[in-house]
C-alpha cells in the first residue's frame, strides 16, 4: 500500500488527528481520524507525536508527515484542553518559535508588521527618560565565569563559519 | 544640485581627524536603530537618504578636549539583500554587529555579515552586541562563542531598558578613533590609491557623472 499524506490536522471533539491522503494504488483520496488517546492537558507532546507516528496500525499513514507537524498539533490541542483559543494558541506557537524565521526575506508590509509585534515587548520593556530610575548610560556586567554555559546556537554542526 | 544626499556621501570627509564614520550590520529586525536612538535619546537628527536606502545619524562629542563628528550609518532595508553596497563600508572606522537573542538565525548570519565586512574592511574594530537582553535575562548567563572565536569584543544590551548601551557606542567611537591615528590599513591605501588613478584619468567624465546624479536625486 502506498500512502501519500495530502493534508494533515487536529479535531478537538473528540480529539483526534485528522489525515487526509492519496492511495497511490487505486489514486483515491481519503480520509483517517485517529483518535488521541490518553491525552491530557498536562501530557508531553512530543512523546505523544512519537507514539502515533510509531502506531502500530498508523503509522503506516503518518510517514509522510513530520514528527514535528504531529508535535504541532498536539500542542494546539494540548492548549485547547487547558482552555486556550485557537487564536491563542496558534499565536503562541508563532510566538514560540521564531527563532528560525528569516525576516530578511519577507515582504515591507510583513516585516513591518513582526517590527510592530516585536515593538510591544520594548514598550513594556522600555526604561522612559521621565522615569525616576532611568539611567543614561547605565552599564551592568555580565562576568565571565568558567560555569558560563555554552549556548545552544553554538552547538550545531552547521558551524563551520565560526 | 548640490542636494543633500550628495554631499553628505562625499566620503572624503571622513579622512579629516575629527570626523568618524561607524557602521552597523546586522539582519532585519534585530534592533539596530533603535539602539541608535537609545543612545542619542533627542538630540537625534535622522537623515535618510533613501535612495541609497540608508540612515545616517549625526552625533558630536568631545574626546580628549577634542572635538569628534561623528557619522553613523545604519541601514534601511538594504540588509534585506543580504549584502550592502561597497560605499556601505567604504571608509569606515568601525562597525557595530548587532543580533537579536531571541532569534537565532540573526546569530547564524553573523559570519555572513562578517565576513563581508572583512572583505572591504579587513583591519577595523568591530563590536558584537547581543541585543534584546530585557526579553530574556537569562540569556546573559551563556556565552555566544563567535565573538571569543573572531577575537571580538561582545556586549550584552537592551535597547528597551538602556543596558549597556551607551558603553558600547563609547567603545565604538573609542575604537574608531583609535584606529584612524594608528592604523594605515592596507585597503584605505589601495582604495586612496586607485581614486587618484581614477581622478586623474577621466577627471571630466566623473564630474560629468556627478551631476547627473545630483540631478536625479533633486528629481
Amino acid at each position: 500500500m502506498s500512502i501519500v499524506a495530502k493534508r494533515c490536522g487536529v479535531r478537538f471533539i473528540p480529539p483526534s488527528i485528522i489525515l487526509i491522503y492519496e492511495n497511490k494504488n487505486t489514486s483515491k483520496t481519503r480520509k483517517r481520524v485517529i483518535p488521541v488517546r490518553n491525552f491530557s492537558q498536562y501530557s508531553d507532546c512530543s512523546r505523544a507525536a512519537e507514539r502515533l507516528k510509531h502506531h502500530v496500525r498508523h503509522s503506516v499513514y503518518l510517514e509522510s508527515v513530520s514528527l514535528a507537524q504531529l508535535e504541532r498539533l498536539h500542542l494546539i490541542l494540548r492548549d485547547h484542553l487547558k482552555g486556550l483559543s485557537l487564536e491563542e494558541s496558534l499565536a503562541a506557537r508563532r510566538a514560540s518559535d521564531p527563532s528560525d524565521e528569516d525576516l530578511n526575506k519577507l515582504s515591507d508590509e510583513e516585516l513591518n508588521r513582526r517590527k510592530a509585534q516585536m515593538d510591544q515587548l520594548f514598550e513594556r520593556n522600555r526604561k522612559h527618560k521621565d522615569d525616576p530610575d532611568f539611567v543614561y548610560d547605565l552599564e551592568v556586567e555580565f562576568p565571565e565565569n568558567s560555569v558560563r554555559e555554552t549556548c545552544s546556537w553554538d552547538e550545531e554542526p552547521s558551524d563551520e563559519g565560526f | 544640485m548640490d542636494s543633500g544626499g550628495i554631499s553628505d556621501l562625499d566620503l572624503d570627509k571622513y579622512d579629516a581627524d575629527e570626523q568618524v564614520k561607524i557602521i552597523c550590520l546586522g539582519d532585519s529586525a534585530v534592533g539596530k536603530s533603535k539602539l541608535m536612538e537609545r543612545f542619542l535619546m533627542d538630540g537625534y537628527r535622522p537623515q535618510q537618504l533613501s535612495t541609497y536606502a540608508l540612515t545616517l545619524y549625526k552625533y558630536t562629542t568631545t574626546i580628549n578636549g577634542q572635538t569628534v563628528l561623528v557619522d553613523f550609518w545604519d541601514t534601511a532595508g538594504q540588509e534585506r539583500f543580504r549584502s550592502m553596497h561597497p560605499s556601505y563600508y567604504h571608509k569606515a572606522h568601525a562597525c557595530v554587529m548587532v543580533f537579536d537573542v531571541q532569534r537565532k538565525i540573526t546569530y547564524k548570519n553573523l559570519p555572513n555579515w562578517y565576513k563581508e565586512l572583512r572583505e572591504y574592511r579587513p583591519e577595523i574594530p568591530c563590536l558584537v552586541v547581543a541585543n534584546k537582553i530585557d526579553a530574556d535575562i537569562k540569556v546573559t548567563q551563556k556565552s555566544f562563542n563567535f565573538a571569543k572565536k573572531q577575537g571580538l569584543p561582545f556586549y550584552f544590551v537592551s535597547a528597551a531598558d538602556g543596558t549597556n548601551v551607551v558603553k558600547v557606542f563609547k567603545d565604538a567611537i573609542q575604537m574608531a578613533l583609535s584606529y584612524k591615528k594608528n592604523s594605515s590599513d592596507f585597503m584605505d591605501e589601495v582604495m586612496r590609491e586607485l581614486e587618484n588613478f581614477e581622478l586623474e584619468s577621466k577627471e571630466e567624465s566623473s564630474d560629468k557623472e556627478e551631476t547627473q546624479e545630483g540631478k536625479l536625486d533633486s528629481a
